[in-house]
């Protein structure tokens, strides 16, 4: 009988996070191909093996050394909340980012999340985090959004950094399949594969230290740079 | 071999004639500086850092701190590639602070990094640059010993750029992949086992004539070099080259000076070397 009143509520934080990482949810990510377009026109990328090797080789260290440790770092200063570490982890997570349109795209992208989670659940802290943000120009970072839904919600530190990992790679793969002949099969058989590989990287992602936060493939970033100039594309970023 | 704790300290400073000098300077093995070159046209110092010993060993501690004064202008490079080698089970480690006060240049482009199989080695520079300063940072690395077959074998590698404009931490980044890692992207991105890379670094105000320069850079992107260049958070830009070896990326870095010194004079500086 207890379980069956307290199922409910501890499943609260799980409705929260299906929502945000559903496609339905308007974040803007839609509009990206997070420097995969540039990379497919330099002929880098050109089908199912060549995104999957992409994907190994790129998408999971970056999530591995970048997204998901912000995230865990953003997560925990959150429950405070020590606004000077969150104001030091907006500012990292811009600083990382030396393609411009990655940039732009990861704060616009961060700015609709943590506006979404204050207008939508009315949530006081991320109220004050765009307050804060806005008077001190802080960068908005889609992991530090990530973070705040994840204490908007109830939800523990795996289940926020899952949701970031599934997240970052299917907006990849629904970019891949417009630019791609990659069908929803081979789509969901790479997605299945990525994700059970970014479960066995959260460990190592959420031990990891300040300092230590950084990676970046080069060939990503000047595909990503050269996207800017391209005269024909199909994606923001 | 005993571990060295290097030590290198430069201050470049105008002199009453309106030159710049090395107003203060100090260093210890492995460091050696030679005697610095005024290059009149450039309105720029020349100064060559030596290490005469072999290269860098396991257990080596290197600090170098490098500042640039008001209206001052220095040239930072090294006459040949620093070689990292084999280390048993230790690691050696390179600190670079860099630091350029309004309206002073400072371009730092040392020969590339070689790290040889089983080395292991961090260097971590910071570089600070006062509003109106200006800044022209290249860091170059080669896979390995090429010529004998050696490539991408290191222990580890960590190479960390940190960059503030005024006291705004502008670029971060942290290299630190595997080298079976980074042969892999080589080989998917079609640069190859011989992939050389070169991370640069322009800090400047941006101005409304930015437009020309920029773009013929970009168009040096191809046959063999990617080269992609982007604006930073504010005040400069990221600049990327990888060559397919590393004449490749030579030329391309060249070509990145003399197209950038329409616009950064200081960059027609020929040091000779490239």
């Amino acid at each position: 009988m207890t379980e069956a009143k307290s199922a409910p509520v501890d499943a609260a934080w799980l409705v929260g996070l299906l929502q945000a990482g559903d496609s339905f949810y308007p974040t803007g990510s839609y509009a990206h191909s997070f420097g995969l377009e540039a990379l497919v026109r330099e002929n880098v990328v050109c089908d199912r093996e060549t995104l999957r090797r992409f994907i190994f080789l790129s998408t999971l260290p970056a999530l591995r050394h970048v997204e998901l440790p912000l995230a865990a770092h953003a997560w925990r200063a959150l429950a405070a909340p020590d606004w000077t570490r969150i104001g030091e982890i907006c500012r990292l997570s811009s600083a990382l980012k030396t393609a411009r349109e990655a940039r732009q795209a990861a704060e616009n992208i961060g700015r609709q999340r943590a506006e979404l989670i204050a207008n939508l659940r009315g949530d006081e802290v991320a109220q004050e985090f765009l307050r804060r943000a806005e008077a001190e120009q802080w960068p908005h970072s889609p992991a530090v959004s990530a973070a705040l839904e994840g204490r908007a919600f109830g939800a523990p530190l795996p289940a926020v950094m899952a949701g970031i990992a599934y997240a970052t790679i299917s907006a990849l793969l629904a970019a891949a399949m417009k630019l791609l002949r990659l069908g929803q099969n081979a789509s969901q058989s790479l997605l299945t594969e990525a994700l059970a590989a970014a479960a066995g990287l959260m460990a190592s992602a959420e031990q990891m230290r300040f300092e230590d936060i950084g990676w970046f493939n080069p060939w990503l970033d000047i595909a990503a740079a050269r996207h800017e100039t391209a005269e024909a594309r199909m994606f923001i970023s | 071999m005993p571990e060295l704790q290097g030590h290198l300290s430069l201050r470049a400073a105008l002199d009453a004639r309106g030159r710049s000098v090395l107003a203060a300077q100090s260093f210890r093995a492995p460091y050696h500086l030679s005697k610095p070159y005024w290059d009149a046209d450039a309105q720029t110092l020349l100064a060559q850092v030596v290490n005469p010993t072999a290269g860098i060993l396991e257990g080596d501690r290197l600090e170098s701190t490098i500042a640039v004064d008001p209206d001052a202008a220095l040239l930072v490079t090294t006459p040949s590639a620093s070689r990292v080698f084999r280390m048993k089970s230790g690691a050696a480690e390179s600190r670079q602070q860099f630091s350029v006060a309004a309206n002073g240049w400072l371009e730092v482009m040392p020969e590339p990094l070689v790290p040889h199989r089983g080395c292991s080695y961090r260097q971590a520079t910071r570089i600070e640059v006062a509003p109106g300063g200006a800044l022209f940072f290249a860091d170059l690395l080669m896979a390995g010993r090429i010529a004998h077959g050696e490539a991408w074998e290191w222990r580890r590698l960590c190479l960390e750029t940190e960059v503030r404009l005024g006291s705004e931490l502008i670029l971060r980044e942290r290299f630190d992949p595997a080298g079976a890692e980074l042969r892999a992207l080589a080989e998917l991105s079609g640069s190859g086992p011989s992939a050389c890379f070169a991370n640069v670094v322009l800090i400047a105000t941006p101005g409304e004539n930015d437009a020309p320069w920029l773009e013929a850079v970009a168009k040096l992107h191809g046959d063999g070099l990617w080269l992609g260049l982007s604006t930073l958070r504010r005040g400069g830009w990221s600049i990327k080259l990888v060559g397919v070896d590393s004449m490749r990326l030579r030329d391309g870095l060249r070509a990145l000076r003399r197209l950038a010194s329409a616009r950064f004079p200081k960059l027609a500086y020929n040091p000779r070397k490239l």
